[in-house]
């Protein structure tokens, strides 16, 4: 037997291979190679602009996430279990999910001002209604004879929500997580684009201007990689509140 | 122990109709009696045991249990499910011990009474165990443990082992007949098998569908304890043959009707 390589490994290194192939051979200065790009971003690195973004730029996911998964969670379990919760508030959720977020930038940076408060109240809008969604499907599809099974135990409500429906629903929760937090990355980026222009956004539109894509891409290197550590990091999460699901059915998911 | 009286339910059926589940059901269950209850599907056998577990509200007629009129869910009662009803994230002992978790006992007591339980019913050594690590008749014990834990007057069971192969029933059937001969519980035992419902019952009420009601109480004398052996009498084979006469009844009467 071959020593193992992890897939993700092999995954990364033919992606690098074919940005350095095609940038060489393409030759145009909107998508230079990919030795270049890490040449820029060390460069930039070592000029201090990239750590004082990124600290920035996580500051605003942080927030804003955070106040996504509260707010998508609380609006989302009453959704799935209390009907007219869901009559009353489903037509918004689901007109604001496929709306365009950017749409609301004006109105924050109005409201707001071009401070951190716009930027993390369009993460907010990008981030919560796909988990309001999956976590009111979530509850909604927890087996009826679980709830049954509890109250005939002499359940509270309180209990059947706390002990059945959201341990029970957990792992579709947690799909709806993830989204959430590939969608709040690209509201962060978004928002410091177009609003307020700090952190990972203020390089990006500078080096944008200055036609510069060198900088551009290792901006956006980093970002993918911020991106991947909040998505590893949700996964570590859903593994410890998931291990019981089997793997049969973990696979179709 | 259980007195039923002018019971009537209906709810609304698939077709936007009203369907009456139970129609003027009157039954009497006597402390420490087995009644097994016995009919074709859809003649609201379910939804009787539901309305006496105090799951489902009723149209009209009342419930007595123990001298209390059923106004919900309580203490006295615990259900066995058809499909089992576990947690599929807890271990066998929190499912065990979850009846007595939602009545606020105590971690170290509660989980002393599941033990104990556990023991009973055959599963020692599983207690860290997943339900999707056992079979379908160690879940049923499981289930069949989580409502003896909670020390219940009745016991309520929903086709219980309709769920698992005729080899596992027979064996949860003889164990079911040796936990009731110790603890003589009342139970009420849904079931769709003749045999089963001869084997365990003291009475077999027989239900007739659409709407639900009682056809017929058919007392079955036959000595107990029980065993396996029972299936080799005159009288055991008398009495099933006598429910399946009655039962093919009903389907063509049934039939006729559509």
């Amino acid at each position: 037997m071959r020593a193992r390589v992890p897939a993700a490994a092999v995954s990364l290194a033919t992606g690098a291979v074919a940005w350095e192939l095609i940038g060489r051979l393409a030759g145009v200065s909107f998508f230079p190679p990919l030795s270049t790009v890490a040449v820029r971003l060390a460069e930039m690195a070592a000029a201090g602009e990239i750590l004082q973004s990124v600290a920035d730029s996580l500051v605003n996911l942080l927030i804003g996430f955070t106040i996504s998964l509260v707010a998508g969670l609380l609006v989302g379990v009453a959704m799935g279990r209390y009907r007219k919760v869901e009559a009353a508030l489903g037509v918004y959720v689901y007109a604001l999910l496929t709306a365009p977020a950017l749409v609301f930038a004006p109105i924050f940076f109005s409201l707001l001002g071009d401070g951190r408060g716009s930027i993390i109240a369009v993460v907010v809008m990008y981030a919560t209604f796909v988990i309001i969604i999956n976590t009111a499907s979530a509850i909604q599809s927890v087996p009826a004879h679980l709830v049954e099974m509890a109250r005939s135990y002499g359940a509270s409500e309180r209990q059947v929500l706390l002990r059945v429906l959201l341990p029970a629903a957990t792992p579709m929760i947690m799909a709806g997580v993830r989204l959430g937090v590939g969608r709040a990355v690209t509201g962060m980026i978004n928002g410091e684009m177009f609003i307020a222009v700090v952190g990972f956004g203020h390089i990006v539109t500078e080096a944008g201007g200055r036609f510069d894509s060198a900088s551009v891409l290792a901006v956006l290197l980093v970002i993918i990689a911020v991106a991947l550590g909040a998505v590893w990091l949700v996964q570590a999460v859903d593994r410890r509140l998931t291990g019981w699901v089997p793997q049969t059915s973990r696979g179709s998911q | 122990m259980i007195e039923i009286r002018g019971l009537s339910k209906s709810f609304v059926g698939q077709d936007g109709g009203r369907v009456q589940a139970l129609s003027d059901v009157d039954l009497d269950v006597a402390e420490n009696e087995f009644l097994t209850v016995l009919g074709p599907s859809g003649c609201g056998k379910t939804t009787l045991l539901k309305a006496v577990a105090g799951l489902v509200p009723v149209d009209s007629g009342e419930i007595v249990v123990d001298g209390t009129k059923v106004r919900g869910p309580g203490p006295d009662r615990a259900m066995v499910f058809q499909n089992f009803a576990l947690l599929p994230w807890a271990t066998v002992l929190d499912n065990v011990a979850f009846g007595l978790e939602l009545r606020g006992v105590g971690r170290a007591e509660r989980q002393e009474r599941a033990r104990a339980l556990i023991a009973m019913v055959g599963l020692a050594g599983f207690e860290t165990k997943r339900p999707a690590e056992l079979s379908g008749g160690m879940q049923q014990r499981v289930g069949i443990a989580r409502a003896l834990a909670v020390q219940p007057r009745v016991l309520l069971m929903d086709e219980p082992f309709g769920a698992v192969d005729e080899q596992t029933r027979r064996l949860l059937q003889e164990e079911l007949l040796s936990i009731w001969e110790e603890s003589r519980l009342t139970v009420v035992f849904i079931t769709h098998s003749m045999e089963e419902a001869v084997l365990l019952g003291d009475r077999v009420v027989l239900m007739s569908a659409r709407p639900g009601q009682i056809a017929e109480i058919v007392p079955v004398p036959l000595e107990r304890p029980r065993a396996r052996s029972l299936e080799r009498s005159g009288k055991y084979a008398e009495i099933t043959a006598y429910l399946w006469d009655r039962l093919r009844d009903m389907h063509e009467e049934h039939r006729a009707a559509r």
